[in-house]
């Protein structure tokens, strides 16, 4: 590249497109909760040097994260004009952050502290989990479908089929909610097993879990709100 | 005064610099696009560009060429008085705006080589008016309002009309293809076309801005007939082509690399609305901005929402662009020429 270019051009008329930016930042999202998942299993197999090293990552992959929302949000200036409402994305990024953030969470919360879990509440964590997993990947094809839309300029067809996947997103998010009630109810039900300490720890685990999936569903809710108010 | 003397030679060669100048940054800009989506290759687009510009210059450049010779300065009028006038103030308002055009371009300002080519035939004009040679109401105000009122409205129109071909693409195409993907391959063969035609609207337009001080002066001289004869079009269509492939192609590849964005239909309904656009103000012999066009074009595609990201701060630039052109080379043109007939050339 020369320094001082001998150049007038039409460039400054393009900007960056948010696009794309926005859908890696998701899928750091899907990074991080499938590095989680494996993180559970370590954990669940009394692995705690795994673990660790696996929440570092998730650190690292959620900073990444970070870094690209910051990215996208410095590159719009009220005079760059989407097809869709520029706050609208705003607002749909933020629960999209909210992702590997809350993954970053539930894997500090097993570096906290071991735990010999009885059988039941084990599975009831590894179901969970693989449940809050599922919601995320899902999210993920949703925003995957984001450039056809783009490519089509928002076709009928192509909005109708994107916002089909979001029902199902709230579906397996609603299935993650009924998981989680029903493991913290075993959870007190194992009180004198796990002592105040290991029920306060597993509780809030669960809890972080689960919000995983809610975020996931926060997102693609907005989402939609961005392409049904373009 | 012969085809030999300095005066005369030192205005082809000045028209020679700034076609260089149209042709390395102007048409560079006008078929990036067809690169930035993958049409076609950069030596593609040389090879097209330099045979449409070629063409649109020569077959039908005429028109905005005699508008900026003889349109807005009554050089009849001058003539009488002494031809010599005549071509020291075409030598004074070319160099203008070469200068102008070559500053504009170091500090990557959007300015446009039409608006400075008319700002500085309008700096003669208003200083022979000031000295007494021609009366102020001897400069054709009409037609300059004309062509004022052409460079509002032709980014307007550009944007109307590419606001509408790609709506037309996306409920008459895109939306109903399978594949939105094949649409755009599809696509790739009408981009060629429209790169043809954008080249050759812009040769049209654009050689005047080169050549229509040295065709004034000639014709002053009785070494024309009168009318812009071919051979000073073809001069300005060699020009505008050694520029596109000497130094536009770097520009080409500077914007082919970074507008991706712009796949085929999008760039088609860009191109194929500023191409329009332009060849008709040619026929109007109305000289306009390419490059203001084919923005006002990207940003109706981006109304349309065809594009992911548009950058509407051009719009200031532009308009702050149009304010500073015209003063500035009318007001260096003036300078020149007073300078000129001071050392007594």
């Amino acid at each position: 590249m020369m320094r001082r270019k001998y150049i007038r051009s039409v460039l400054s008329v393009f900007a960056e497109s948010p696009f794309r930016p926005l859908h890696m930042h998701a899928e750091k999202g899907a990074d991080a909760t499938r590095k989680l998942s494996e993180a559970l299993e370590a954990y669940c197999a009394g692995d705690m040097a795994r673990v660790e090293e696996l929440s570092s990552e998730i650190n690292v992959i959620e900073h990444e994260a970070d870094v690209i929302k910051q990215t996208i949000r410095s590159q719009l200036k009220s005079s760059i004009m989407l097809p869709v409402n520029a706050d609208d994305l705003l607002d749909f990024l933020k629960p999209q952050d909210a992702i590997p953030d809350t993954a970053q969470d539930v894997a500090y919360w097993l570096t906290l502290r071991k735990c010999e879990l009885p059988d039941v509440i084990r599975d009831g964590l590894l179901e969970l989990m693989s449940k809050s997993a599922e919601t995320v990947e899902m999210y993920e094809t949703l925003v995957d479908k984001l450039s056809e839309l783009l490519e089509t300029s928002f076709s009928k067809k192509e909005v109708k089929q994107t916002l089909a996947i979001v029902p199902q997103v709230e579906e397996l998010e609603h299935e993650v909610d009924v998981i989680e009630t029903n493991l913290v109810k075993t959870i007190f039900k194992h009180e004198d097993e796990l002592g105040g300490a290991g029920v306060y720890h597993l509780a809030e685990l669960v809890k972080v879990i689960g919000d995983i999936a809610d975020k996931s569903e926060h997102a693609a809710d907005r989402l939609r709100t961005m392409i049904l108010r373009r | 005064m012969d085809f030999f003397d300095p005066v005369v030679i030192a205005l082809g060669l000045a028209g020679l610099y700034m076609a260089w100048n149209i042709g390395a940054n102007d048409l560079a800009n006008a078929m990036g696009t067809s690169v930035g989506s993958g049409a076609l290759s950069i030596k593609q687009v040389i090879i097209i560009a330099g045979v449409f510009e070629f063409v649109g210059a020569v077959f039908f450049g005429k028109r905005v060429t005699s508008t900026i010779a003889k349109g807005i300065v009554p050089i009849d009028t001058i003539k009488l008085i002494d031809p010599h006038l005549v071509v020291v103030g075409m030598l004074a308002a070319i160099l203008a705006a070469g200068f102008w055009i070559t500053f504009a371009t170091f500090y990557n300002l959007p300015v446009s080589t039409s608006h400075s080519i008319v700002g500085a035939v309008l700096g003669f004009g208003l200083v022979s008016a000031h000295s007494g040679i021609i009366a102020y109401a001897d400069i054709n105000w009409l037609v300059l309002a004309k062509i004022v009122g052409s460079w509002l409205l032709s980014p307007l129109l550009g944007a109307a009309f590419a606001y509408l071909i790609f709506v037309l693409i996306r409920s008459l195409i895109l939306q109903r293809a399978d594949d939105p993907y094949a649409v755009e391959k599809k696509f790739v063969f009408l981009q060629v076309l429209t790169a043809c035609y954008i080249a050759f609207a812009h040769g049209s337009n654009d050689v005047a801005n080169a050549v229509g001080p040295l065709s004034a002066a000639l014709s002053t001289l009785g070494l024309t007939d009168g009318t812009v004869p071919i051979w000073i079009l073809a001069v300005g269509g060699v020009g505008m082509v050694i520029g596109l492939a000497t130094w536009g192609y770097r520009v080409i590849e500077t914007i082919g690399t970074k507008i991706t964005d712009l796949t085929p239909t999008r760039g088609f309904a860009a191109q194929f609305a500023t191409a329009t656009v332009v060849i008709v103000h040619s026929y109007g012999s109305l000289p306009i901005s390419t490059t203001h066009t084919l923005v006002g074009s990207v940003i109706g595609v981006g109304l349309a929402g065809g594009l992911a990201a548009v950058d509407l701060s051009v719009i200031g630039k532009i308009i702050s662009s149009w304010i500073i052109t015209v003063p500035v080379a009318a007001l260096t043109a003036a300078l020149i020429f007073t300078g000129l007939m001071g050392i007594g050339i």
